[in-house]
């Protein structure tokens, strides 16, 4: 098949179709902004000699401090990537948008006498031309920000990185990549729709889940929980634990847990669809239950990056506290001492940290609103693909609003156990590094009056202070909680509400006729 | 007279469906609507069973208006008073086949133990009962189109709408649904609006109407019936 | 019908239709005949002749004249007013419904055509389809009457099966006599 037939037959067809590939033209763009952005941060050149940390290595015409300094870029850069990971799922889910209708038509091109192959890059080439149409506008996006943001402010300090010449062979291997990414996608996603001649058939998972995620995120909790003992034990022994013990520990201690939460999403759906199935009273619950139980994978994909936010903004909320908790600590044991001394108090200035805290924080809070994106666009791809078993429901006398609240049932039942759990594991994690702050604690010895008086260690003037121990719990930080949580739910509850507006053309008597 | 009908006119965008309709039923007759496809069989028994709204005017159920209910007053009619069969995928696939029957008593308010209990006797009545733990997708069509019977029958309904009802199985499974429809309906005197494009079909009927082009066709092409038109 | 001994013989009845268009001989008849009522087997010559000497000794047809060119002698035959008159009322007889009546069906529509107009032929088709929808409704009741036998349920499954042949048949004659009733004719 030539390339022009497989381009012409690929975008036959539908407004749906048409919808899809508009879709994902538009999250292909938002993803090649941000990987250009991270591309362009890797990029930004380091002053000063190589190796050298100190601050002649800073870039000080940026704003942001976590540009400033080279140290902490690696840091924004895996936020970065980390942040295209839910507009890449958006893109997937956009992808379902019309796949039934997509594969009957690839199913009739097939009976036309296509080969396997030639129907599954047919859908490729759909995903890959939109894509590379969204590289290219987000390129274009790119370079018109660079120039559009480049406006230093009073002290001729960025707000972003835009006076770094455009790193073109990193831009060269995100545009050419993504869609080449996506088309790999495709083909990954389409192994389980086989076209034959007669029709589609689409296998699918219908087995319980196994429990086994759980086993995961109970790993993960466990691994955290052995971090304080192992370094108290290391420490009665004198030990000095290998440096990257602990961060790699931590950092697979995460990983465990999100996977968990992430994989585990298919055994709560079915565990909240047998739970609700058991109660449920009313149609609307056991319509949700039944689903639940009958394709728990479906509906759990979707959420699945929302709870990985509520994830990270539960831990940035427990890793705020924990800072605030510090900060407040060693400045209780910095007044005392102060005070002893009799010497005036200079606070320290924690504005960085918070700061940072308030970029991961907005990064959650955009990542949040990718996944309630990608939850609506899966929500109405439910509806609408299901739209002649609702109208024909609707047809024997079950009204739409039975209708609504089983999808509501449907949603909320899986969503809201697992962003409980989610909330637990992000503000259990750091607590298990640290459960309480301490300052202060052991002896210091200060000068009294000018520091020359002191040359001599004998000198009366030189006095020793034992310091006190100041320690607190850190506290559960249970407000900020409540608002991820809450602002979890609230997104979802948005989402379906959204999505039940095209309940009422789906389920409209036309859906009949084309029976 | 159970159900009337007078001068019923429905367009789809510009095409006419229904081009001035008018009918009768008495209480527990069973009517063949016939016609080629595309005259508009569908669309008036939609009307009927209060599904669709005429553009123009009038159905009467025990005198009382229908096309002029709420939506939420018809949609409370169609799963009470009223039962509906389609040809194929009414029921719900993720429910079992008792689930599915006992849906419309849940929806009525009635509880689950007792709608299942319900839901039971009447697969049992259709020969069905051995089915009643498993989904649509697991039994053949004939036995879905028994359940999907038994689920239109549960509510006792005066007026049976059964649009097309055989039109996906093979002979000796149709004949089975209609037999039991048939018998179902003569022992609890339900009126039956049949929709078939099939004579032999349309045999199981009492009275047979014909459709063309949206109009009761009164030239006597397949018309059997004196009181048409009345 | 005493008086007519070719009554119940569907093709004495088509050889009167066809020469309601005009007096043709033998051998004529069994062409026109073959190619508007095509069968697996076709009418022999010696049945046509038959037929012919049987109407004509009812008179209701008559021998009017001969032609000899280039080949054997041939007699041509003319319809009697006779002839005329049974033609019709046989037309207008609906046949009882029953399997296998369909050849004679075609018979009768095919002939209607020829010698009547569609309008006449509609009208029997509708007498006709109305029987069967009838006879089809007896039926349908008799199976599914509460305790009926296997054997009556075949039996009626038998007769059911055909007349919903017939019935389609006859719809779609109609139809095509409603449209095209022009062309039909030869």
């Amino acid at each position: 098949m030539r390339p022009s037939a497989a381009v012409r037959l690929a975008l036959a067809g539908t407004r749906t179709d048409a919808l899809r590939v508009v879709l994902t033209t538009a999250s292909g763009a938002l993803a090649t902004v941000v990987l250009l952005l991270a591309v362009t941060v890797l990029a930004i050149p380091t002053p000063g000699k190589p190796g050298d940390t100190s601050s002649d290595s800073w870039s000080r015409q940026y704003r942001l401090e976590l540009l400033v300094e080279p140290g902490l870029r690696p840091g924004v850069v895996i936020a970065l990537v980390l942040l295209a990971v839910p507009v890449l799922v958006l893109a997937g889910q956009c992808g379902r948008l019309g796949a039934p209708a997509r594969d009957r038509r690839l199913a009739a091109i097939r009976m036309a006498g296509a080969t396997p192959r030639q129907t599954a890059m047919l859908a490729a080439t759909e995903t890959g031309v939109a894509t590379a149409l969204g590289a290219l506008l987000g390129l274009a996006g790119y370079l018109a920000g660079r120039v559009l943001l480049h406006r230093p402010d009073a002290e001729g300090r960025l707000l972003l990185p835009t006076d770094v010449p455009p790193p073109w062979p990193g831009i060269g291997v995100v545009c050419v990549g993504l869609p080449l990414l996506a088309m790999a996608v495709t083909v990954v996603l389409l192994r389980r729709v086989s076209f034959t001649p007669f029709g589609v058939v689409r296998r699918t998972r219908t087995r319980a889940p196994r429990p086994w995620p759980v086993v995961l995120v109970v790993a993960g909790f466990g691994l955290i929980s052995l971090l304080q003992p192992l370094a108290r034990w290391a420490d009665r022994r004198h030990w000095t634990l290998p440096v990257p013990l602990f961060p790699i520990l931590l950092f697979v201690a995460v990983l465990l847990a999100a996977v968990g939460v992430v994989v585990g999403t298919g055994s709560v759906s079915h565990a909240a669809g047998r739970i609700l199935h058991r109660f449920a009273r009313r149609p609307a619950a056991l319509l949700a239950a039944r689903r639940l139980m009958a394709d728990p994978w479906s509906g759990s994909r979707t959420f699945a990056v929302l709870l990985v936010c509520v994830l990270f903004g539960a831990g940035a909320a427990a890793v705020r506290a924990w800072f605030a908790s510090d900060f407040a600590t060693s400045e209780e044991a910095s007044r005392w001492m102060a005070r002893a001394q009799g010497q005036p108090y200079v606070p320290r200035d924690t504005s960085f940290y918070f700061d940072s805290m308030d970029l991961v924080n907005g990064v959650v809070g955009v990542a949040t609103a990718l996944a309630a994106a990608g939850m609506l666009v899966a929500i109405v791809e439910g509806i609408v693909s299901r739209r002649r078993a609702y109208a024909s429901l609707v047809a024997t006398g079950v009204p739409r609003g039975t209708l609504a609240r089983a999808i509501l049932w449907q949603t909320f039942a899986p969503v809201v156990p697992a962003v409980l759990v989610a909330l637990v594991a992000g503000a259990a994690l750091p607590r298990g590094i640290a459960g309480e702050s301490r300052a202060g604690g052991g002896s210091t010895q200060y000068c009294v009056g000018d520091w020359d008086l002191c040359q001599d260690p004998n000198s009366p003037n030189l006095r020793t202070l034992e310091v006190p121990t100041f320690a607190h719990t850190i506290p559960v930080p249970f407000a900020d909680l409540a608002v991820v949580g809450v602002g979890a739910l609230a997104a979802v509850l948005l989402v379906v509400g959204a999505g039940l507006l095209v309940l009422r053309s789906a389920t409209s008597v036309d859906e009949l006729r084309s029976a | 007279m159970i159900l009337q009908a007078r001068g019923l006119v429905r367009s789809y965008g510009a095409t006419p469906a229904l081009r001035g309709v008018t009918l009768g039923l008495a209480e527990g007759e069973i009517l063949a609507v016939t016609g080629p496809s595309g005259c508009g069989k569908s669309t008036l028994i939609h009307c009927l069973a209060g599904i669709l709204r005429p553009d123009a005017g009038e159905v009467l159920y025990l005198g009382q208006r229908v096309d002029t209910l709420s939506e939420a007053a018809r949609s409370k009619l169609r799963r009470g008073a009223f039962g509906v069969l389609f040809q194929f995928g009414q029921l719900v696939a993720e429910l079992t086949a008792a689930e599915n029957v006992a849906l419309p008593l849940m929806l009525a308010g009635t509880g689950r133990r007792e709608a299942r209990t319900a839901a039971l006797s009447w697969l049992e009545r259709l020969g069905v009962a051995e089915l009643a733990d498993q989904r649509p997708g697991e039994v053949s069509g004939g036995q879905q189109q028994r359940v999907a019977l038994a689920r239109a029958l549960v509510t006792e309904p005066r007026v049976l709408f059964a649009d097309e009802p055989t039109g996906a199985l093979d002979t000796l499974a149709g004949e089975q649904v209609l037999g039991h429809l048939v018998r179902l309906a003569r022992e609890q005197g339900t009126t039956v609006v049949l929709v078939t494009h099939e004579p032999r079909i349309a045999g199981y009927a009492d009275r047979e109407l014909t459709l063309r082009d949206g109009v009761i066709d009164a030239t006597g092409m397949g018309l059997t019936d004196k009181a048409v038109g009345a | 019908m005493s008086a007519t001994p070719a009554a119940g013989s569907t093709t004495a009845h088509v050889l009167l239709g066809l020469l309601a268009a005009g007096p043709r001989h033998g051998y004529e008849l069994k062409r026109a005949h073959d190619e508007r009522l095509p069968r697996a087997k076709p009418l022999a010559y010696g049945q046509v002749y038959a037929t012919l000497g049987r109407l004509q000794r009812d008179g209701l047809v008559t021998a009017v004249g001969q032609d000899q060119a280039g080949g054997p002698e041939r007699t041509s035959y003319a319809l009697t007013p006779a002839g005329r008159a049974q033609l019709d009322s046989w037309l207008e007889r609906i046949e009882t419904p029953a399997p296998y009546v369909t050849s004679t069906l075609l018979a009768k529509v095919a002939v209607a055509l020829l010698v009547a107009d569609a309008d006449k032929a509609r009208t029997y088709l509708v007498a006709q389809r109305r029987a069967h929808v009838e006879r089809l409704r007896e039926l349908t009741a008799v199976k599914t009457a509460p305790g009926a036998d296997l054997g009556a349920v075949i039996a009626a499954d038998f007769a059911i099966v055909h007349l919903d042949a017939d019935l389609r048949w006859l719809q779609t004659t109609l139809e095509r006599v409603a449209n095209t009733h022009g062309e039909v004719r030869s």
